[in-house]
């Protein structure tokens, strides 16, 4: 578990009624600051100047979609320890296994609870070594 | 005869593979004659020739009778004659006693023995006549008795070669007391002509012996034949048999290769005949029909023109891996071009057919269109993916936003506003659990649902199952109430998804039980599997609707749906749920009123 609280979420998301809500649950509930990217192409350059403590991926995206934006992340060294979660409403196990074969810290399936996604976020962030 | 003779010999050459041939069939002879009926077949020929020996006895006896009469010892020539008389009326009898016997055959040995005694009479009565009346006869007389002896000896020959011991009999009763009347005589020429006798009876019965085994010989060969051909004649009902099972098997084959022909012809399906090299040797109307060629076009080329050029080498490869495996395969798509152009994608079984040397003599290959069929399918999961992602987003937003209003994040609302937010929040949730419903079921039966089994302590579920649908329980006023506590009580199966059967099992006993009642939940072991029971106080499923509970979108009535919500996929889901998981789900009324749902899955040993 890292030894500082997590504080600092850049959320990846196009949708931006969602991202709204996500933005109010974290803010409000979770008592977080938070950034938000609607293009994904620009997603590298927030996390850059932001330095977030974790990312929130969605899925599916146009243009870019939350894997492949995954696997550019990681080729960059600075971003290597950067724990990444993914949003997904593509809930299949075969998904879902795809995606911890990746290496992201954790998944959240929509529809999530604005009121507990604080504390979810927070139970994968203490999981990490 | 000439056969016999030389392997009963010893100058034959024993090692040669002549003598052996020989040995072998003297051996079948013997092995196919039945010795009784040589027998039987050999006292036949002794009492056939029979009347001869009664005739010439009777015919001799009444000329020696003649001659020897008037002499001083007439009352004794009558005596003999009566005796001659006696001997040939009781061989009459014998004969005619022989004549109409029923079994000759069994009784052979017996009718031997008859004749035996019969002969040694003949003969003895010859020997008498010798015996008593030689030394007081005239020299001519003398000669003319010993020329009957001489001639009655002969005629034994023939009369008894069938059994040179009789002959021996016969011939000793004439010669014996003639040789003892000659040797005791008192003249030197008698003497000698009495050491001649030994010698003339040796011979003939040596040439007896000869004519006995001749006799034997040829009676066995007689029967040998006989039940050779008798053997040839069965052989020949049993092959002339055969040949009438085999031609009639021959029509039963034709016929069902019409009958397969018919099949493969009118099937909807195309086939195609392959030889073991891959060219093609029949093809079928359906084949024409779903390639565009004409049959004419397709026999005597190669199978690969119904595979795209840049599939050939690994086509070559797998042709070559079914006949050396020689094994059926099934369900195998391939891209196959039509005549203009467009690919099909064809489902194939192909099947090499083997003969008795295991060696594959032609292939049979059918294959159906599977193209719109894969397009369906192909649509179906498109349209099914859009729909979790494109029904799931906007219910995020809608969900969330009202989550936040109602959770009071927001500060506090209007309490009449609050309330239709919290009417707005719990159907967009049931929509979503409509969504999720259909989903789910929808992998079930495309057969796409992937199960994680893991060993699951059922009590410790049943408690998390009530601690998760407590709330839920709570909306109804209805309490769960779980009993049991045996840790070692496990099953192997998938947690979440069990979650989720409780989880609608607890939800539907909440929504039909009456208020403030409680739903109880037991475990227990019942044979080989673990049982998990849900009890309601609810009114019971009416009658009508018990048969179709475990349908999809099936509910009681509309009102039930109006009042308690739920997509009526529940029970469907959780029916096909436990099935995957080698279980069975059921129902029961309670007598007291209620329903219990219970089910079973297979108890994992620890």
């Amino acid at each position: 578990m890292p030894n500082r609280p997590l504080v600092r979420i850049c959320y990846v998301e196009d949708d931006e009624d969602i991202q709204r809500i996500v933005r109010m649950s974290l803010e409000r509930v979770g008592k977080m600051t938070v950034a938000v990217v609607s293009d994904p192409t620009q997603a590298i350059q927030t996390i850059t100047d932001f330095r977030p403590d974790m990312v929130i991926l969605d899925w599916m995206m146009p243009v870019m979609d939350g894997p492949t934006l995954y696997r550019q992340m990681k080729m960059r060294p600075e971003m290597k320890g950067l724990p990444v979660v993914f949003i997904t409403a593509k809930a299949s196990q075969r998904d879902l296994d795809e995606l911890k074969s990746l290496g992201c810290a954790g998944t959240i399936s929509k529809p999530f609870s604005p009121k507990d996604l604080p504390d979810q976020l927070r139970a994968i962030w203490s999981k990490l070594p | 005869m000439n056969h016999s003779t030389t392997a009963n010999g010893t100058s034959g050459a024993p090692s040669s593979t002549h003598e052996v041939s020989t040995k072998a069939v003297e051996a079948e002879i013997r092995d196919r004659a039945d010795p009784r009926q040589v027998l039987a077949d050999r006292v036949a020929q002794l009492y056939r020739q029979m009347p001869v020996a009664i005739g010439a006895t009777f015919i001799a006896g009444a000329i020696a009778t003649y001659e020897l009469q008037g002499r001083w010892l007439q009352e004794l020539v009558l005596i003999w004659w009566a005796i001659v008389v006696t001997y040939s009326t009781a061989a009459s009898l014998l004969l005619y006693a022989y004549h109409r016997s029923a079994d000759k055959v069994a009784s052979a040995p017996q009718w031997l023995r008859w004749i035996g005694i019969a002969a040694l009479g003949n003969g003895a009565s010859w020997g008498l006549a010798g015996g008593v009346f030689f030394r007081s006869l005239s020299d001519e007389q003398q000669v003319f008795l010993a020329f009957l002896f001489a001639g009655m000896a002969a005629v034994g020959i023939p009369v008894y070669a069938a059994s040179w011991p009789i002959f021996a009999l016969y011939a000793a009763g004439i010669l014996g007391p003639f040789f003892y009347v000659l040797i005791t005589f008192g003249n030197r020429l008698f003497v000698e002509i009495a050491l001649l006798v030994p010698l003339f009876y040796a011979v003939n019965v040596a040439i007896a012996y000869r004519l006995t085994r001749v006799f034997h010989g040829g009676y066995r060969l007689r029967h040998a034949y006989g039940r050779l051909a008798e053997d040839h004649r069965l052989l020949n009902q049993r092959l002339g048999q055969q040949l009438v099972e085999i031609e009639e098997a021959r029509r039963q084959v034709e016929a069902s290769g019409r009958k397969l022909a018919l099949f493969a012809e009118r099937a909807p399906i195309a086939v195609l005949e392959l030889q073991p090299d891959g060219t093609i040797s029949e093809v079928n109307h359906a084949a024409e029909m779903l390639f565009g060629y004409a049959a004419a076009e397709l026999v005597g080329g190669p199978v690969k023109k119904l595979v795209r050029p840049e599939f050939h080498h690994a086509f070559d490869d797998s042709w070559h891996d079914l006949i050396t495996r020689r094994e059926s395969i099934s369900g195998l798509k391939i891209r196959n071009p039509r005549r203009d152009g467009i690919d099909l994608i064809c489902e194939w079984t192909i099947t090499p057919l083997v003969n008795f040397q295991n060696e594959v003599i032609a292939v049979i290959a059918q294959g159906r269109d599977v193209t719109a069929q894969l397009e369906a399918e192909r649509m179906k999961k498109e349209f099914t993916s859009t729909l979790s992602h494109e029904l799931r987003t906007p219910l995020t937003s809608i969900i969330g936003s009202l989550q936040l209003i109602n959770g009071g994040v927001m500060g506090n609302v209007d309490p009449e506003i609050g309330e239709l937010t919290m009417v707005a929040e719990r159907n967009s949730q049931r929509l979503l659990d409509l969504i999720n419903d259909v989903l789910d079921i929808e992998t079930i039966e495309s057969g796409k649902l992937t199960l994680a089994p893991e060993v699951v302590q059922v009590d410790e579920l049943v408690r998390e199952a009530v601690l998760l649908n407590k709330a839920f329980g709570e909306r109804f006023k209805v309490r769960f109430e779980s009993h049991g506590d045996q840790p070692d009580r496990r099953v192997y199966a998938d947690r979440k998804r069990l979650l989720q059967v409780m989880t609608n099992l607890l939800s539907n006993a909440a929504k039909f039980s009456p208020e403030g009642s409680a739903v109880d939940i037991s475990t227990e072991d019942a044979d080989q599997s673990v049982r998990i029971a849900v009890h309601d106080r609810g009114s019971g499923i009416p009658e009508t609707f018990r048969t179709r509970i475990f349908g999809r979108f099936t509910q009681a009535d509309s009102t039930a749906t109006r009042q308690k919500g739920g997509s009526g996929l529940g029970l469907a889901i959780c029916k096909r749920l436990i099935e995957r998981m080698d279980g069975r789900i059921g129902f029961d009324g309670r007598p007291g009123g209620g329903t219990t749902f219970w089910f079973e899955l297979p108890r994992h040993a620890a």
